[in-house]
This record gives C-alpha cells, sequence and structure tokens, in this order.
C-alpha cells in the first residue's frame, strides 16, 4: 500500500503533467506518478495496439497473470501524448475521487 | 492476436544444414511458409522504415494449422522397469516444502492408478490407494518442511496417511498427525512413478507440485513414520534397507537430467520440464554454500507448475539452406489464411559455414543468450513498477496479448514462477514471440520502443545500408568455438543489449581484443549476467540471479551457484571478467523514458581517436536525436570506471550531462542509498562513449547506450552517430595494427 495519498495540494502537479506528459518531471510530479502507476492497484490502464505507431485501445490490465485485459469500450487514441493525459485523468478520479478539469478551474 | 505461432529446432544453422519448423494454430486454418532476409524490423514512420527480402526457395505450398497447445508444468518420471507391479504392503514417502497451496489439487507423489500423495487446495494433505482417498486433519503451511508417508499393512488391512512438520526450534521429537482407514489388498502396483505430478486423462503429466521434493522413496513394507524420517536422513543406511523399492537421491547428477534410484533395484528415472536442481534440501541449515562441496545438502528439486523446457510440438516441415544462400538473420515467415499482417516470424541467424572461414572481415554476434533471457518476457504486464521506468503507460502489442492468454508458452528469466520463486531457466525450444521483427515491447523509450531483437535490427539495417559483408554469429556459436570462430575475423559488433553471457563466450571475446581482434561494442548494460548451458539440456540456459545487479528475483539462500555448472550465478563483475575490463565501460544506471545526447570532452579531439570523428565538425554535442527516446544515450547506459577494470589509457571521447530522475543507480554501486543517486543529480549516472587500444594491436569502442543503434537509424541512417559507427568500423577493419600509447600519451 503506497504512503503518497494524492489530494488537491498536488494539483500543480497535474498542471504541470498535462502541459508535458513525458520527460523531465518536478520531485513533486514524480512523486504523484509514482503513485499512479506503482504497484498499488488491482487493474492497471494500459494501451493495447491496434495499429503500430497510430492507434491504440484504453485496456485495463488485471494483477494476476493469464487474466483477460479488458478493453474500455468506445476510447482510441490515436497520440500517445494525449493518451497519457486521458490516463492521468481517469487515475485522479480513481484515486481522489474528484474530477481534475473540474478541480483544476475551481483551483485557478 | 496470433493467429498461428511457431519455432525451429535451432537459432544457429549454417548453409547446407537443415531446419525443422514446428507450428501451432491458435485460431488459423492454414498457413503458407516462405523465407525471408530480415534488414530492419522497426516500423515506426519515423525510422528507416521495414524492410526484409524474400528468398527464392520452395517451402511448400498451404499446410494445414494443427492446434497443439502448451503444457506446462515440471516433473520427475521413473518407469517402472516391472519393479513396482508386486507391491502388497508398501510405504510412500517424501519430504516436501510446498511453495504454494490453493485453488487445485497438487500431487507429491504418484504411481499412477494405484497409490498418490498430495496436497489438496485447502493445504490438507490427500492420499489415495486401494480405493480409498485419506486426508490428513491440518493443514499444512507453505515454506516449512514436511515428511508425508502413505503405509499400507496387508496384514492389518490399514493405510495410515501421516504428516510431521519440522520446527527448528523444537527440543521434542515431532509428533506426527496420522489417519488411518480399512481397506483390503489390492496386489497390484503400478507402471511409473512421478514425483510432482501425476497422469491425466490425457495420458500427459497433469496436478503438477509447486515447490521442494527432497529424497522420495518406495518401500514394499509398510515403515512406521518415526523410523522413515531416521531413514530418510541417512541415504547410506536407507540404501542398505532390505525392504527398500526405490530412494530417489536429487543431490546425484544434478548437472543432468538423470534422476537417481540409490536402491539396488535402479529404478532411475528423468526429471520432465527443466525444474530447478541443485536446491537446498531438508537437511540444509546453512552449513555449505557451494552445492560442489556439499551435494548431499542440495538434494531438493524445486518444481514449478510453470516450468517449461521443450513445448516439444511435432514438427510441420523441415527444409534444408541452400548452400549460396550468404550468412545473415532470417525467418521463416508463417503466413496464416493469407492473412500477412498475421504472419509469424521465426527468426534464426544462418550462421559461416562451420568447416572455413566465409572470406567475411566483419561479423555481427547475435545475442542469442540475451535474447533467451527475455524470451516472451511479462515486465510490462506482471511488473507494476515497470510504468514508472517507461515514465509512460504500458503499450501491450499483438504478441504482448497473446502472452497473456497463453502463460503457458513458459516464462523469461525476468518472471517470477507462481509461487514468487525466480525463473531460473529459459528455454529457445518454444515460440518466442517477441524474437520476431516489428513488434513493439515495454522498455524501448518513447518512440520506436523497439528492444533486442527488433531493436537490434536498426544495426542490421545498418549494415546493409553502407554496404558492409558480415557474417551473422551467435552466442551459441562463440560459447561452443570460441576464440576458434573469432579468430576469422578482425571485427565483432555486438547487438543493442548483449547482456548475459557464459564464461566460453566472455573469455573467447576478451581472448579476441587481446589478440589483435576489434569489438564494438554498440550497446548498453553488456557483459553482465552470468548464464550457463547445459550439455545434456541442448537449448536451455541458467541464470541465477546472486548478491547484487537491477534484478526481479533473488535465487534463494544458499542456491546462488548453477546446477548446470558450478558457476557462481550473478554479475560478471563479481566473477572476475568485470564489464569495464572488455569493453572499458560497466552498467551504471537505467530509465526507459527519454534518452540525451552525448556530450564531446576533450579527449575526443586527441589524435588517437581523429579517425572517430573523420569527415565530421561536431559540435558540443552529438546524438540529439533518435528512434529510441530522442537520444543517442539512453536507456541502460554505461559509464568508464577505473575501479572496475576500465584501462587506465582508455580515452572517454563524450559523454551524457544528464537523464531524468527515472534513471537511478544500479544496487551494486548504491551501497548506501540516500536520495541523491538520480538523473538530474548524480554525475555517475552517464553514458560514457569509449575507445581504447589492446597490446595485441586490437581495439575496443564502446557506447555505452542501449539507444546509440536507435540513432544510427535516425534520418534513413544518415547522420553524425551513423557516420560515427561506420569511421569506426572502417578503421577496425584496417589490418593495420593498433598502437598502444606510450606513457604520457594517455588522454
Amino acid at each position: 500500500m503506497s504512503r503518497y495519498q494524492i489530494d488537491a495540494s498536488d494539483l500543480p502537479f497535474a498542471r504541470e503533467f498535462l502541459a508535458s506528459p513525458i520527460g523531465y518531471h518536478s520531485p513533486g510530479l514524480q512523486r504523484v506518478l509514482n503513485r499512479m502507476r506503482g504497484a498499488d492497484w488491482a487493474f492497471k490502464y494500459v494501451l493495447v495496439v491496434e495499429e503500430r505507431h497510430a492507434r491504440w485501445r484504453l485496456g485495463r490490465l488485471p494483477a494476476r497473470r493469464g487474466s483477460a485485459v479488458e478493453i474500455v469500450e468506445g476510447v482510441v487514441y490515436t497520440d500517445l501524448l494525449e493518451a497519457e493525459r486521458d490516463i492521468f485523468r481517469r487515475r485522479w478520479r480513481d484515486l481522489t475521487g474528484q474530477d481534475l478539469d473540474i478541480a483544476l478551474n475551481s483551483a485557478a | 492476436m496470433l493467429p498461428i505461432v511457431a519455432y525451429t529446432d535451432k537459432l544457429t544453422v549454417a548453409a547446407g544444414e537443415t531446419l525443422s519448423v514446428m507450428a501451432s494454430s491458435f485460431g488459423a486454418r492454414q498457413y503458407r511458409a516462405d523465407l525471408r532476409r530480415i534488414i530492419q524490423g522497426d516500423t515506426n514512420p519515423e525510422g528507416p522504415g521495414y524492410r526484409d527480402e524474400a528468398v527464392a526457395l520452395d517451402l511448400g505450398g498451404s499446410r494445414p494449422a494443427v492446434a497443439k497447445g502448451f503444457y506446462p508444468g515440471s516433473c520427475v518420471i521413473v518407469p517402472g522397469r516391472g519393479m513396482l507391479a508386486d507391491l502388497e504392503d508398501f510405504t510412500l514417502a517424501a519430504a516436501v516444502r510446498p511453495t504454494l497451496l490453493g485453488e487445485r489439487e497438487r500431487t507429491v507423489m504418484a504411481l499412477p492408478g494405484f497409490a498418490r500423495i498430495g496436497i489438496e487446495a485447502d493445504g490438507r494433505v490427500f492420499a489415495e490407494a486401494l480405493g480409498r482417498r485419506l486426508v490428513s486433519g491440518g493443514r499444512i503451511a507453505t515454506g516449512t518442511w514436511h515428511v508425508l508417508s502413505l503405509t499400507y499393512s496387508a496384514a492389518q488391512e490399514r493405510l495410515s496417511l501421516a504428516v510431521s512438520t519440522d520446527d527448528d526450534a523444537a527440543s521434542e521429537d515431532v509428533r506426527p498427525r496420522i489417519v488411518t482407514a480399512e481397506a483390503a489388498p489390492a496386489g497390484y502396483g503400478a507402471d511409473e512413478v512421478l514425483i510432482a505430478a501425476t497422469r491425466g486423462a490425457d495420458g500427459r503429466p497433469a496436478g503438477f507440485f509447486d515447490g521442494k521434493i527432497d529424497r522420495p522413496a518406495l518401500f514394499d513394507a509398510a515403515i512406521p513414520h518415526d523410523a522413515l524420517r531416521r531413514l530418510l536422513a541417512d541415504f547410506a543406511q536407507l540404501s542398505r534397507m532390505r525392504s527398500l523399492r526405490a530412494a530417489w537421491d536429487f543431490s546425484q547428477r544434478m548437472t543432468t537430467q538423470t534422476i537417481c534410484d540409490i536402491s539396488p533395484f535402479q529404478l532411475h528415472g528423468r526429471i520432465h520440464n527443466a525444474p530447478a536442481r541443485a536446491m537446498t534440501g531438508w537437511l540444509w541449515k546453512g552449513q555449505e554454500l557451494d552445492w560442489k562441496k556439499r551435494p548431499d545438502l542440495y538434494s531438493a528439486i524445486h518444481f514449478h507448475a510453470t516450468d517449461v523446457y521443450d513445448t516439444g510440438w511435432e514438427v510441420d516441415f523441415t527444409f534444408t539452406l541452400p548452400d549460396e544462400l550468404k550468412s545473415g538473420v532470417y525467418a521463416v515467415r508463417l503466413v496464416p489464411d493469407g492473412n500477412e499482417d498475421t504472419a509469424y516470424y521465426c527468426v534464426f541467424a544462418l550462421r559461416p559455414p562451420r568447416d572455413r572461414p566465409s572470406g567475411n572481415t566483419v561479423a555481427f554476434l547475435f545475442p542469442t543468450c540475451s535474447y533467451l533471457a527475455y524470451a516472451n518476457h511479462r515486465l510490462g504486464m506482471d511488473v507494476p513498477g515497470t510504468e514508472i521506468g517507461m515514465g509512460r503507460a504500458v503499450e501491450l502489442d499483438r504478441h504482448h496479448m497473446f502472452l497473456q492468454a497463453n502463460p503457458g508458452i513458459g516464462l523469461s528469466v525476468y518472471e517470477v514462477h507462481d509461487d514468487e520463486s525466480g525463473v531460473f531457466h529459459s528455454s529457445r525450444l518454444r515460440p518466442i514471440v517477441d524474437l520476431q521483427p516489428k513488434v513493439k515491447s515495454f522498455l524501448g523509450g518513447f518512440g520506436s520502443n523497439v528492444w533486442q531483437f527488433n531493436a537490434d535490427t536498426h544495426i542490421l539495417g545498418w549494415l546493409d545500408a553502407i554496404g558492409q559483408d558480415y557474417d551473422v554469429i551467435t552466442d551459441e556459436d562463440l560459447h561452443a568455438e570460441g576464440m576458434r570462430l573469432l579468430g576469422r575475423y578482425r571485427v565483432v559488433i555486438t547487438g543493442t543489449h548483449p547482456e548475459y553471457h557464459t564464461r566460453n563466450m566472455i573469455e573467447a571475446l576478451q581472448g579476441f581484443t587481446d589478440r589483435g581482434g576489434r569489438l564494438m561494442y554498440l550497446g548498453g548494460n553488456g557483459f553482465y549476467w552470468v548464464v550457463s548451458f547445459n550439455d545434456d539440456m541442448p537449448g536451455i540456459m541458467e541464470c541465477r540471479r546472486s548478491e547484487a545487479g537491477i534484478r526481479p528475483w533473488e535465487p534463494g539462500h544458499g542456491q546462488f551457484y548453477h546446477a548446470f555448472t558450478g558457476e557462481y550465478g550473478g554479475l560478471w563483475r563479481r566473477n572476475g571478467r568485470p564489464p569495464n575490463h572488455l569493453c572499458g565501460v560497466g552498467m551504471t544506471s537505467q530509465g526507459f523514458d527519454v534518452c540525451e545526447p552525448y556530450v564531446l570532452s576533450p579527449a575526443a579531439r586527441d589524435a588517437r581517436a581523429a579517425f572517430v570523428f573523420e569527415g565530421l565538425t561536431p559540435g558540443a554535442k552529438i546524438g540529439d536525436f533518435g528512434l529510441a527516446g530522442g537520444g543517442a544515450a539512453g536507456l541502460e547506459v554505461d559509464r568508464a570506471d577505473p575501479a572496475q577494470g576500465t584501462p587506465a589509457h582508455a580515452l572517454v571521447l563524450a559523454s551524457s550531462t544528464r537523464h531524468t530522475d527515472i534513471y537511478l543507480m544500479t544496487p551494486e554501486d548504491l551501497l548506501d542509498p540516500t536520495p541523491d543517486w538520480s538523473g538530474t543529480q548524480a554525475d555517475i549516472i552517464r553514458a560514457d562513449l569509449t575507445f581504447f587500444e589492446t597490446a595485441g594491436g586490437g581495439a575496443v569502442f564502446s557506447t555505452g547506450s542501449i539507444a546509440w543503434a536507435g540513432s544510427m537509424a535516425w534520418n534513413g541512417y544518415d547522420n553524425e552517430i551513423a557516420r560515427i559507427t561506420r569511421n569506426v568500423l572502417r578503421r577496425f577493419d584496417d589490418p593495420e595494427a593498433f598502437r598502444m600509447p606510450e606513457a604520457g600519451e594517455e588522454g
């Protein structure tokens, strides 16, 4: 179980991520990402390649080896950075119960 | 997913020799096969483009695609040879240390059709014989040794199941739990003994055990449990017992598939699907850590329901490689139901002739040991932290979806078994679905995201683009032929990540550079782990990750020595062959998000290295581009370090000067963890572009970065990284001896 819990004080890091999802991150954002991407999960969002370098579907990978990957219906990405942003928003909702965009707007 | 998958009986073959193809349908109805030469496998639209080349060779027409399936699980099979047919009174016994219980019944020992001992899903021991089933009252635990016995006395018409549990701290004798039942004598036996499995309805081994079993034995008398415990602890006495029908001492012939019976009946058997041997046994209490010195303490085998050695599919077809075909990387392509998009590629190396040099002076060392180590790896699926290391979401390509649906294909040495113990073995006698062109990976960085074989095709494509003649030799060839093979060449080029080496291989490469050979190490984290082959089991490799190194598991206390050879497992750095000595650099860090350029050092202007930059007017940085993470330095990076064996005269021509904080230290260097050992803070986290001459007139050029080849392939191989690599190859292929710098001349 991860000790770090994401809350509203992490909203600046969410903004940082949405601006630049891949590459150098501040230590605060890296901690948020470690929480989102680490071992504490019952399933994991994954990108199921439909067409290499062009088209991905969102999947949920169960922790158990050999269990089926669940495809999230209706979610298709054609850009990896947009996929990262969408997965970040979904995890924010999963971990805080809040809609990230609403939280960002109300914090602005 | 993958409608058809297949494997070949070899990964290296010479012209004029045969290759067999074993295929199985996973939805395909039929398929056609052809032969392709693989030139460049990365499909990234920003790269040079996928290229292969058809070889005009008729591999037959359409064939039916037959479903064959996977059958993992290890055990011991002992033919009865008529010695199991007259058992009236009997005792079956073994010491067991289960490592996984639950969900299903597991068999410890079976005489199929006659008697069986096992553990139920809820942890209770059961036994079956003479039409009765006994179930022990208590549940046994994982991680503890237990002695199980099933006895039958015909005179008393009594069947007894006894379970005793070891307690190291107890002063009293252990007390067995015993359940009994009346049973009329049946007077018959069995044709075979299976240990760690029984026979399923289809005749295959089934009901596999996960855990250790030690000294299973069979008697033609009913032996009380207390006496049995004393006897099992003393093989010398046990072997003299008149009632002994068989007792298997797993500590004998541990490097082979043979299982030895110490009874006079010599009911020897064989292992099935390569369980782990040379494992600490019932009597091991830390007395010795090297099984070669006290093999008697290493009398356990660790069995897993997930072990795989030889998938054993029937051969679909066999063909002969044409004599005129040049050495290279090829694939038998299987196109299912006319759909080329779902074709499966069985990749192999066509090596040069065995009996004579081809005339080529350049060899590409096709790193089959590293391909085997990663074969069918599931890092992005089984290891949650992989996403942190990637710095972005895991991509699951079609072959990953196939792996997720078919774990029975067998694991790589990056996985743990279902009982969380490390996977020591990886075999090529099964489909290796990530040893294919086109496939994406987990660790290849933002961009192409290709790894191992497919990343190595950036080098193959470059060799093709510059018109270089070359031979392809594999790790297996190097292991078998050593310097006899390398001596044919002036230059050996490695792949992007030649991480795993046998002693024969690493000694041959060192012998090569010492004797004037030139080594171009175009990768990162090379020459890192010790691996071993097994003379009795072709095609399988062992790796025990002892002590240090970035590793997904440890081999367990007292189990650091390889069973296949007795070698100490772990890092070559701890075995007297540090990579820095061979190639000037050694593993220092890894991160799989983005990569960086190298910054040139003053040594880049040294006259000794002038040939490297010939025709270039490089700026302060080189390689600020690439298909792997956008830079030439990254993914896994190596540093020069005299303390680890980098020659004093080595020139570090350029280094990466920062990485993201996903890049951290290796455990072997991180002796005292503090939070400053990360890519934006620690100078030690860098790739060092390194060159040095050897006393024998040879030379070594090392990139210390997996991402280097991804930059070579940038802009259609027309860039400064490709040019530098070509400059080095041209000079290295020149027979003029390199000269060691005089004292004071060192950069």
